[in-house]
């Protein structure tokens, strides 16, 4: 494949040095050019590094010399449409000063005619601090038409700086059956998603999901549960105060509303409630009696059964009509009883964060905030990116999702 | 180290919980064994619970340089609870509003990220000012009362954290008045209480003995919190991660491979305008027994069991219970001082130390001071530890450094240049960074061997926006872990070895001060502590 390549074209077109000087963490373009072919994407990444006129001038009409490359990873997109691509860019670009990589761009097009790459080579800078030399990343869009774009192997492969960890940023909807995640996912070490813009109700994406690390050696990252994080902190915390801590091995009910408009079963993607089930129930160490199925009426949702122990624990995700995206977690409530006495919780969203009322025994407990202002895809990609390895918490919940789901 | 405190494992209690573990199956932690289970794998920092800051000594310099500013950046970052407030104690006139003005101010001059005006306004709507003397029992009585009324108003559940950012000699007078108001008192259903104490902890070995005292009459050791800010710093919690976070470093760190290290806290600053301050303090009450103490026993220790706050600072302790205190002949030998002439740093002339505001003429206070220590254990007999701090220093630096044995044998017998032995450098400011040096054959027919060096620095691999080290230690006081704060035993063992190098000076002649120019690295005397073992202090 990769000779083929070699063959769709004709090596660099232009390229373009940019001296202006910068400013203190606001990334620049600091080279642009564009190639035809693989060895032609290779060698104006070469020729980045070796021009002579990568030093840039500083803000005092000083002679500021640019830093090498510096990567900390291999990031590939796979964007399905070419603003998709776009979107990505800038994002990766935002995070060039903190989490340098090459990223390759990757959109396959015009699958019908004949082969042909086109590639965009740029060089990011940017200045971390006073005095630092400049960071640079490597940015390369790829628009693979024909088929070329059903080989994504053959042209990320040649362009992955190796001994560097790989991330599949996969945005929309993937397809983890396909051709192009049977080529890239045995390279890579980690695939990110966003199960929560799935279509439809997003539970098969799921279930599709959980089966990736039986097929290959990847950690998943998913948006969707990543932007729970403040979520867990309030029910754990919770769950902190010594006199209620036991009442979390007699939870005999768990329910999480969601934002709807309709109700209609299937309408809103309820990817998220589903994790915030799928990580209690992992981390109480329950099983599967029934899994979740969506009821035939509107604003039923889905109901399920867990066992916990010898006691039964009926779960449900409820819609709730809202203005808020639809699928948003609204309210997790859970309830125990132990010994006749009974432990009510409902951590409710707000504008900033969420609240924590409980009550026990109907006595009602001081309220706790929590602020958590929502997550840009940014600071999800950030946050993921930061935090390497295996995440075997993250994998036990997908694992219960899928069971929760089957 | 909030965020990574492991939970403690739990041994099987049950026959079904045995069988997971003889299977090697992990075990859940229970909630019937006092672990929540919820807790394990969440990545964010923890929130702490609510609770009131009482904050003494809120109208100094250091509340307003280090501490509020580190406070506003945990609200910023959504680390503080909603359910927050600070009393603020000072003796000046002010009331909340013209309080909170200067808080405003001060944090514009001193906020490493600038909070957006409505963050501002929430933080310092928070902050409360109250008026009085330390030593006054109406001030503490009114507070007493006014922390009720702000526990019921707030929300938060009786949990107090005082702060003690006051001159040392203040510190028992007010943990005696918290003492007397059973403000220590933790509640049974919640409501903890604790303290932070600043540094310096004691003047000596039996200052530091009877302050202790004092302190732990009133509070238990689990609820003191006694700080080093340097322990705090990115760099120096990275440097477990990096001793005990990679495989191929801690085989080498021992006797057998390394021939020395040199640990350096070099300051460029003067006294400033603490000159009365540093005139009872000198560079080895204010770093030695301290930064340069704690960088040590952290080098040097061995692993802990686990990460736990104790695990670690018995090891920590450890270490400084190998250093065996100096007679007053290695004082003589071991010892440097030196006190800083005028000179020029970084292209100003600056004046001399006893040239400086509050400062005597004929002042004996050492802006200086190097030692060479030992540490008798297994690892690192024999192994001289070089450590150095100084005020009007070429530049401000500090660094950990490791240097490896030379090779066995010289192999390349017809090289034009020797390999230089390994070295291993832990910057931890400026340029927070590892530099690992190692010999490679220089281009070309002949066979010359060069120094050249890997240089990770953090602010070109990370970005820069690491927390400073008060925003690290006041959210773990906060949050109740204890592994980067001093204990009592440690603070009294670095005295140990502190105190019996002034007893020594005492006896000693009056030093002939200054005997370094501003702008140096010290004294010629320093040069020659080093250079008598055949070494030399390293080029920074």
């Amino acid at each position: 494949m990769e000779g083929g390549s070699r063959a769709m074209g004709a090596g660099a077109v232009r390229s373009t040095p940019m001296n202006a000087p910068a400013t203190v963490g606001q990334p620049m373009l600091r080279w642009q050019s564009r190639a035809k072919s693989i060895d032609g994407i290779a060698a104006e990444l070469g020729r980045i590094w070796s021009a002579i006129s990568l030093t840039a001038e500083g803000p005092e009409g000083d002679e500021r010399r640019v830093a090498a490359r510096s990567s900390v990873m291999n990031l590939v997109v796979i964007a399905g449409r070419g603003e998709v691509g776009e979107r990505v860019a800038s994002i990766v670009d935002g995070l060039s000063g903190r989490h340098p990589s090459r990223t390759l761009i990757v959109t396959p097009a015009d699958p019908d005619g004949p082969a042909w790459l086109d590639a965009q080579v740029q060089a990011h800078c940017v200045v971390p601090s006073d005095n630092a030399p400049e960071t640079c990343s490597e940015l390369v869009y790829l628009t693979c038409g024909g088929e070329s774009g059903q080989h994504l192997s053959g042209i990320v492969a040649p362009l992955l700086i190796h001994d560097l960890p790989v991330t599949v940023w996969w945005p929309g909807e993937p397809h983890f059956g396909g051709r192009s995640a049977r080529e890239l996912l045995p390279m890579a070490d980690r695939i990110v998603v966003d199960g929560s813009g799935w279509s439809g109700d997003g539970l098969p994406g799921l279930v599709d999901m959980a089966e990736l690390p039986g097929r290959f050696d990847v950690e998943i990252a998913d948006f969707a549960m990543l932007r729970q994080a403040r979520w867990r902190e309030a029910i754990a915390s919770t769950f902190d105060r010594p006199a209620l801590l036991p009442y979390l091995g007699h939870l005999d009910r768990i329910e999480v509303r969601y934002a709807a408009s309709d109700g209609a079963p299937g309408m809103a993607n309820v990817v998220r409630p589903m994790y915030h089930v799928a990580w209690l129930a992992s981390r109480l160490d329950m099983t599967v009696v029934e899994p979740v199925k969506a009821g035939t009426e509107a604003w039923s949702g889905y109901d399920g059964l867990l066992r916990h122990g010898r006691r039964r624990v009926p779960v449900s995700l409820r819609p709730v009509e809202s203005t808020a995206p639809r699928g948003t977690t609204l309210i997790v409530e859970l309830h125990a009883t132990r010994a006749g006495s009974q432990l009510w919780v409902e951590v409710t969203a707000f504008a900033d964060g969420v609240v924590v009322q409980a009550s026990l025994d109907g006595q009602p407990m001081p309220e706790r905030h929590f602020t958590a202002p929502r997550k840009r895809e940014s600071d999800l990609l950030a946050e993921t990116i930061e935090t390497p390895g295996r995440d075997p918490i993250g994998a036990a919940v997908l694992d219960m999702a899928a069971r929760l789901v089957a | 180290m909030s965020t990574k405190a492991p939970v403690a494992p739990v041994p099987p209690r049950t026959i079904r919980e045995e069988r997971l573990a003889r299977d090697g199956k992990k075990r859940r932690p229970s909630p019937h064994a006092g672990v929540n289970p919820l807790r394990e794998g969440l990545r964010l920092e923890r929130v702490p619970d609510p609770h009131v800051a009482v904050l003494f000594g809120a109208t100094g310099d250091l509340s307003h340089r280090k501490v509020f500013p580190a406070l506003a950046q945990l609200w910023r970052t959504n680390l503080l609870p909603t359910d927050w407030a600070l009393v603020a104690i000072g003796r000046r006139p002010y009331d909340d509003g013209t309080f909170r003005m200067d808080i405003a101010e001060s944090l514009h001059k001193n906020c490493r990220v600038q909070l957006d005006e409505d963050a501002e306004r929430q933080f310092l709507d928070r902050v409360f000012y109250h008026r009085g003397d330390f030593d006054d029992d109406a001030l503490y009585d009114t507070l007493t009362a006014k922390l009720e009324d702000m526990h019921l108003e707030h929300d938060t559940k009786s949990n107090l954290l005082f702060y003690l950012a006051t001159q040392p000699s203040a510190f028992p007078v007010i943990v005696g008045q918290i003492g007397r108001c059973g403000l220590d008192h933790e509640v049974h259903a919640g409501g903890w209480r604790r303290v932070v104490i600043e540094k310096p902890f004691g003047r000596d070995l039996g200052s530091a003995i009877r302050l202790n005292r004092e302190v732990l009459k009133v509070f238990r050791e689990t609820q003191v919190y006694r700080i080093d800010h340097y322990l705090g710093k990115e760099t120096v919690r990275n440097l477990l991660v990096f001793r005990f976070g990679n495989g191929i470093f801690e085989p080498l760190w021992n006797r057998r491979y390394v021939d020395h290290i040199q640990i350096t806290v070099a300051e460029s600053l003067g006294v400033e305008e603490r000159g009365a301050f540093y005139e009872e303090t000198g560079a080895a009450r204010d770093v030695l027994q301290n930064h340069l103490l704690q960088l040590l026993s952290l080098v040097a220790m061995e692993p802990p069991a686990t990460f736990a706050a104790d695990a670690l600072r018995d090891e920590k302790l450890k270490v400084l219970r190998a250093i065996a205190p100096p007679t007053r002949q290695e004082v003589a030998r071991d010892v440097v001082r030196g006190q800083y002439d005028k000179g020029w740093v970084a292209g100003v002339q600056v004046k001399a130390y006893r040239e400086e505001d509050e400062v005597d003429r004929e002042s004996e206070t050492e802006t200086f001071v190097a030692a060479r220590f030992e540490v008798d254990d297994w690892r690192w007999s024999g192994v001289p530890f070089y450590l150095r701090t100084g005020k009007r220093m070429a530049k401000r630096a500090s660094e950990i450094a490791i240097q490896f044995r030379d090779v066995p044998h010289r192999l390349f017998a017809d090289a034009n240049t020797d390999p230089q032995p390994n070295l291993l450098a832990i910057r931890v400011q400026p340029d927070e960074g590892i530099l690992l040096r190692f010999g490679s054959k220089v281009p070309g027919l002949g066979l010359d061997i060069r120094p050249v060096t890997m240089d990770f620095t953090y602010g070109t691999a990370f970005s820069t926006d690491a927390p400073d080290a008060y925003e690290t230690l006041i959210l773990d006081a906060m949050l109740g872990d204890q592994s980067l704060f001093t204990r009592a035993d440690e603070v009294e063992a670095a005295w140990s070895i502190v105190t019996p190098v002034h007893d020594a000076w005492l006896d000693m002649p009056a030093p002939a001060f200054p005997n370094y120019a501003a702008g140096s690295w010290g004294p010629e005397d320093a040069d020659e502590l080093i250079q008598r073992d055949g070494r030399n202090w390293r080029r920074m």
